[in-house]
């Protein structure tokens, strides 16, 4: 009886809680909202509410936009779910996302059916775009890219360690997620096609918190590393250096990772232990690009409470690259969009952003930056 | 209500209900719940095939979703190699069957919790392995598969043509436990579960039906497996982590331990209701859906701990 | 390096070993897995930093601001712990194993995602509230955080021990473990040792949860999951319901896991399933854990 009677209850708040219907032009955000990479998502629909409300406020379209969000979970059967959702709906005109490569890879195969375009800002494993050159890919290609792939920084950082901190040999480490280990791998490579030696290869994985052992391992590794590569993201990143510097390594010994650490979430997991940390971002840095710095001005105006993510900035181009697109077709019409996006060429917060044939951006730009711990910021490195 | 469920011809009109849904989808703007049905579709299976262990046998298993992943890693390794799709599937099915033996033989003496942990152990060792065996598996990158649409006659629309699939699979999966649930094997278990020493004095192989109960599982996993990897052509070890575990122990409980009906309707709602409320929730709500989902699995158990539909024999235990 | 990896070893041990002690106790009494003590431990990390954040003068710095954050987190989590069981569990004591499980891994859901929508999606820097220090003994660099997580455990672990073996309650306790009933019987109040049960395991989680906060550096909403559930392992490979079992099968577990990431060259990634293994191999060796009784089954 009192089941019968919850029933009830949940029946009308589900329908209370639904949305309105009105008739709205949609972008979607398809990344995870809840769960484990619930973080990493949030910032990603901020940055994209950032681009629509902007392009509302400037009536650059005769309708209403929307960043209707929609939570992968980081799960990739949540991700195809959420693909059939999205295709379903026809105010949607496109797709910023997915975060993860493992969700982006199988979710395409979705929107290819459709066809909606998928812009994403964070899926670096080559995979996502270049299974549409497969003979098992049906439908168009609609998956495009801004954020380059693992290839283009991990072989800069390598050059990078080699030639300008003069390494020798380095502690190689990765989270074991396809954007870390494929980042490590391409340092590997280059690392080694430069005459360096990897000492050890290891791998963490994402939620861990404890790497003092593996740290201890390196440290005391008679191969004598002098430094160590990260292929991973903030969380990890911050703890390793946290309790490198407890296990009293520092500098000379170097710590160098890629985008997905170099962001202020990483001075609030690492404190002061992240001064001295090489962290190489794809592009220029935000304060040197004019358009960056605004687009970090407003986000904080607009979201004063958040902070920033690593990714969040892709997402914002992602969507603004979408709106071009739109404008240039005319219409909110998907397959229109589809073939203006391949046409993209587009100066924002990236620099200028074009796509190959393939869908992956041409922009092949690595900038290295240092942390520095007391002002939070990171700076670039010449 | 209980009329409709007692009746005779209930589960074949379900069936054909169910059969029908997804060529009227298009017509009521329902196409995603295709989709999603064809998800539920493969927790059904899961479901069922951790019926055996849990519901009939009564052993307390957390890591059920590692059969799931080598049914998906095997098909999709197979299929690589050039083996064809059905094949495929027959071969998640063997090499699921005779893992899960070994695992059996190995583990089914732990009372209890013992075995619970040792099974999540498994789960997790199942899970890292794919994931660290990059050669083999290509690790967290993933594999892709070339698709399989045998059923392209009835349907272009690879979600319809698995949601049928699924369908066989599951009404197939429904006559088999119902089977084996009416027959002696089934009996000694329902007699292990309730009393193992009783049932051992009365001359029941307690440790075979043990581990035949939880061997048979995997048959049930290695086949959802193998059919999730061929409709999403592409396998990661993210797929299958502990939690997914957890859901599917959900599911049997909370449906009601043991029964067929019960294990149906707890993968309905348990699996249904996120994709449901990412449906029709605004954008507002959509971060909430798990909250209300933990709510849903605390009030339901509170209030219908026998879970929603349990076996009858189970109902008189808990009510006398 | 031997050394280093030891004192790795101790600290990380000596984490588990509190929260698998929070498992162990209230097995011992019910049988049952409270799926939900992860997230206890989790809410005693953010109650620490929440009482850092509103009264930073009192519990931000010192000694003083350390152990009263410390005793009040402990207080709180062990008073979640108990509304927990009061409300999800007591109901459902009677009915079957498995339905307060179900009930336990709804709780779990809903405090984690309870944390991410009203209190913070991101990770938050936890306060230090003395100043960290490192000290080098033969070779390996101890940080005085190290030293203090340590202490506070096995001085934990220490009051424990003295509660359970030397006072009434603790007797009490005792009983209630060996056989409720007669316990019953014998004039105890279940409901009421049950209760505080609760309490001390919570408290003891979220102990560890406020270590774990210290000794990271930043906390989530989602840390509880990962420790608790080898924290749970670790209290079944002591032999679940043993409190001494606890402490050994999480000093144990700290010490496999550090040695495979330590020693065993790409052993960081094995690292869970070498842990697994060994556990899966004791089981088998010792099916009721290290320390566990062998439960005659009556016929």
């Amino acid at each position: 009886m009192i089941f019968r009677r919850i029933a009830a209850i949940a029946a009308v708040a589900l329908v209370a809680a639904c949305g309105p219907k009105e008739k709205t032009i949609k972008i979607a955000v398809a990344v995870p909202l809840t769960g484990d990479m619930g973080t990493e998502g949030q910032g990603l629909r901020r940055a994209v509410e950032l681009a629509v409300e902007e392009a509302n406020a400037a009536k650059r379209f005769p309708y209403k936009l929307v960043a209707a969000p929609y939570d992968d979970r980081a799960d990739p059967k949540e991700a195809v779910n959420v693909a059939n959702l999205i295709i379903s709906d026809p105010s949607v005109v496109a797709v910023v996302g997915h975060y993860n490569s493992g969700c982006a890879t199988p979710a395409a195969k979705v929107y290819a059916r459709a066809p909606v375009a998928m812009v994403s800002p964070a899926a670096t494993n080559p995979e996502v775009t270049a299974q549409q050159n497969s003979p098992d890919w049906s439908g168009p290609r609609v998956v495009f890219r801004v954020v380059p792939t693992d290839d283009v920084q991990g072989s800069y950082a390598a050059t990078f360690a080699a030639k300008k901190l003069g390494k020798k040999r380095m502690a190689l480490l990765h989270d074991k997620s396809p954007y870390g280990q494929g980042l490590a791998e391409e340092f590997k490579k280059g690392f080694l096609a430069q005459g360096g030696k990897i000492v050890s290869e290891d791998g963490v994985s994402v939620g861990d918190k404890d790497f003092k052992a593996l740290l201890t391992k390196i440290k005391n590794d008679a191969s004598k590393p002098e430094g160590i590569y990260f292929g991973g993201l903030y969380t990890e990143a911050g703890l390793l250096l946290k309790q490198m510097r407890e296990l009293g390594l520092n500098d000379p010994f170097a710590f160098i990772s890629g985008d997905g650490a170099m962001t202020f979430g990483l001075f609030d997991v690492a404190g002061d232990s992240a001064d001295g940390a090489y962290l190489s971002i794809v592009g220029v840095p935000a304060d040197e690009l004019p358009s960056a710095k605004k687009f970090v001005d407003d986000y904080k105006a607009r979201f004063p409470n958040d902070e920033r993510k690593p990714f969040d900035h892709f997402g914002y181009e992602a969507a603004n690259i979408i709106l071009a697109a739109m404008e240039r077709a005319g219409g909110p019409d998907r397959e229109k969009i589809i073939a203006e996006l391949k046409k993209t060429k587009h100066e924002g917060v990236l620099g200028t952003t074009q796509f190959d044939d393939k869908g992956d951006t041409t922009s092949k730009i690595v900038t290295m930056t240092r942390a520095a711990a007391k002002k939070r910021a990171f700076d670039t490195v010449r | 209500m209980r009329k409709i469920l007692r009746w005779r011809w209930t589960p074949w009109a379900a069936l054909a209900a169910a059969a029908i849904f997804p060529f009227i989808a298009g017509a009521i703007d329902a196409q995603y719940l295709v989709r999603v049905g064809g998800v539920i579709g493969l927790f059904m299976l899961l479901g069922l095939g951790l019926n055996f262990t849990l519901g009939y046998a009564g052993l307390f298993d957390l890591g059920f979703i590692a059969f799931y992943a080598i049914g998906a890693y095997t098909t999709a390794i197979a299929m690589r190699a050039g083996v064809p799709a059905p094949f495929a599937l027959v071969l998640a099915v063997l090499v699921t069957l005779a893992v899960r033996a070994l695992l059996g033989l190995t583990i089914l003496r732990l009372r209890g919790d013992y075995l619970a942990v040792v099974t999540m152990g498994f789960g997790e060792i199942a899970r890292l392995t794919i994931n660290n065996l990059d050669a083999l598996t290509n690790g967290p990158k993933g594999l892709q598969l070339a698709p399989w649409r045998p059923l392209s006659f009835l349907s272009a629309d690879p979600n319809i043509q698995y949601y049928l699939m699924i369908l066989l699979a599951v009404a197939a999966g429904v006559i088999a436990s119902n089977r084996l649930e009416d027959s002696r094997v089934g009996r000694a278990w329902i007699a292990i579960r309730e009393d193992e020493i009783a049932a051992r004095l009365s001359g029941i192989p307690v440790r075979q039906y043990k581990l035949l109960a939880f061997t048979l599982s995997a048959a049930y996993a290695g086949l959802a497996g193998g059919l999730f990897a061929q409709w999403e052509q592409f396998v990661t070890p993210e797929s299958f982590v502990f939690w997914e575990s957890i859901l599917v122990v959900s599911i049997v409980v909370l449906g009601g331990m043991g029964s067929i009906a019960g294990v149906l309707v707890g993968a309905l709602v348990l699996v249904g209701f996120p994709p449901l409320m990412q449906w029709k929730l605004s954008a507002d709500w959509i971060n909430y859906r798990y909250l209300f989902f933990g709510l849903i699995l605390v009030l339901v158990t509170l209030f219908r701990p026998q879970g929603i539909l349990p076996s009858s024999r189970r109902e008189a235990e808990l009510t006398s | 390096m031997l050394i280093q990896q030891v004192v790795n070893g101790l600290t990380l041990g000596a984490i588990y070993s509190l929260i698998a002690l929070g498992y162990t106790l209230v097995y011992g009494i019910l049988t049952m897995i409270n799926f939900a003590h992860s997230e206890v431990l989790m809410l005693g990390a953010f109650m620490a930093l929440g009482l850092a954040a509103l009264l930073p003068a009192v519990f931000g710095t010192g000694l003083v601001g350390l152990v009263g954050m410390f005793v009040l987190s402990m207080a709180g989590a062990g008073l979640i712990n108990v509304l927990i069981e009061r409300f999800a569990y007591r109901p459902l004591r009677n009915v079957s194993r498995l339905a307060p499980l179900i009930s336990a891994i709804g709780v779990s859901i809903i405090l984690q995602n309870g944390v991410f929508l009203w209190i913070s999606t991101q990770s938050l820097r936890f306060p230090e509230p003395v100043a960290i220090g490192q000290v080098e003994v033969f070779g390996a660099t101890i940080s005085s955080l190290q030293i203090i997580i340590l202490g506070l455990a096995l001085g934990l672990m220490a009051l424990l021990h003295f509660f359970v073996e030397h006072t009434k309650l603790g007797k009490a306790m005792r009983a209630c473990s060996d056989d409720i009933q007669t316990a019953g019987l014998m004039g105890i109040n279940p409901n009421y040792i049950i209760a505080l049960t609760f309490f001390v395991g919570g408290a003891l989680g979220g102990a560890a949860g406020v270590l774990y906060g210290m000794n990271y550096g930043s906390i989530k909403y989602n840390l509880g999951f990962l420790p608790g559930a080898k924290a749970f392992t670790a209290a079944v490979l002591g032999g679940i319901g043993n409190i001494r079992g606890a402490v050994l099968g999480g000093f144990i577990l700290g010490f496999l896991e550090v040695l495979a990431s330590g020693y065993i060259p790409n052993g960081a990634q094995w690292r869970d399933v070498i842990a697994f293994t060994v556990l899966i191999i004791v089981l088998l060796v010792r099916p009721s854990g290290l320390l566990g009784e062998k439960i005659a089954e009556k016929v």
